[in-house]
């Protein structure tokens, strides 16, 4: 569970990047948020951006869509409502403060939950998970972006803050992998694809497919 | 659903509304806490959860959907 001193210093960060995170990031996390918006593109038209930050992948999605983005930071949101006014983008449904941990949405709102390098980010990764897959539809998908091996600058400096020493070494891309396909595994979703996005595949969009419901017929049976 | 589109573009203001809030959100939003239903103050710009006693703020358009945030409902 997410402790309240790790979320209000996460929070103050956050506000204080806010202001310059598009020109420092907007560029460097480009591949990896446009291909988790070709994923989730596919997968239908009620879609849910966790860690929507000031809104980069919010144009991406074409008028039709009903997109919700959540974020820890307020600061970063309002930058992303600018953005939503500015580009009159269509697409977005709203936008709401929000834990990954504890979402405030009703079960089973959305054919995809696209969680944007917040695995990492979050105190306790299966946690959010298991929110993500609360709130997808039957037969839904989730789709998350993470950029792997981080060492240096601000989601690295992030991801240490986030996870005490300990937890960090479990980081790297191998055991982050192994981490997604283990609760996947637990919680009835099926790994629909892996890709390695970027150069020298700095990014992994991952894709679950939820299979909770054909789990329990075959139980049944 | 053509309107709606149209209204979220505009964001109409409501009276005593402040800066309005998508129904089409409201319609997915529980209490993070209960998972129950929320009641809407739109004079207040408050989303209220009896079952958890919390008010979560609204703020610039924006539900602030976390506990450490909400005001505490009275008994």
């Amino acid at each position: 569970m997410a402790d309240k001193t790790d979320l209000s210093m996460m929070t103050r960060i956050y506000a204080k990047w806010a202001p310059v995170y598009d020109m420092l990031y907007g560029r460097l996390l480009r591949p990896g948020r446009e291909a988790a918006t070709r994923e989730a593109l596919a997968c239908g038209r009620d879609i849910l951006e966790v860690g929507v930050g000031t809104g980069l992948s919010l144009p991406g999605y074409p008028e039709g869509y009903r997109v919700v983005g959540v974020d820890l930071s307020k600061p970063m949101l309002d930058r992303a409502a600018e953005k939503i006014e500015r580009l009159g983008l269509k697409s977005v449904t709203g936008l709401a403060v929000m834990d990954a941990c504890r979402l405030g949405f009703a079960d089973a709102c959305f054919d995809a939950v696209v969680g944007q390098y917040v695995i990492t980010l979050v105190p306790d990764a299966e946690a959010a998970l298991d929110e993500f897959a609360r709130v997808c539809k039957p037969g839904g998908d989730i789709v998350l972006v993470n950029k792997i091996g981080a060492e240096k600058g601000f989601v690295a400096f992030l991801e240490r803050i986030a996870a005490p020493i300990a937890r960090r070494v479990g980081l790297s891309s191998e055991f982050q992998l192994a981490r997604i396909r283990n609760w996947a595994s637990k919680a009835g979703f099926a790994v629909s694809s892996v890709r390695r996005v970027g150069v020298a595949g700095f990014y992994t969009v991952v894709r679950l497919t939820d299979r909770r419901t054909e789990r329990a017929e075959a139980k049944a049976a | 659903m053509a309107n709606d589109d149209e209204r979220t573009g505009s964001k109409p203001m409501q009276p005593g509304a402040g800066q309005g809030i998508d129904p089409k959100l409201l319609e997915l939003l529980v209490c993070p806490v209960t998972k129950s239903t929320l009641d809407y103050d739109a004079v207040h710009q408050e989303l209220i959860s009896r079952a958890a006693h919390l008010a979560y703020p609204i703020r610039d358009g924006i539900p602030i959907m976390l506990p450490e945030e909400a005001r505490r409902l009275e008994e």
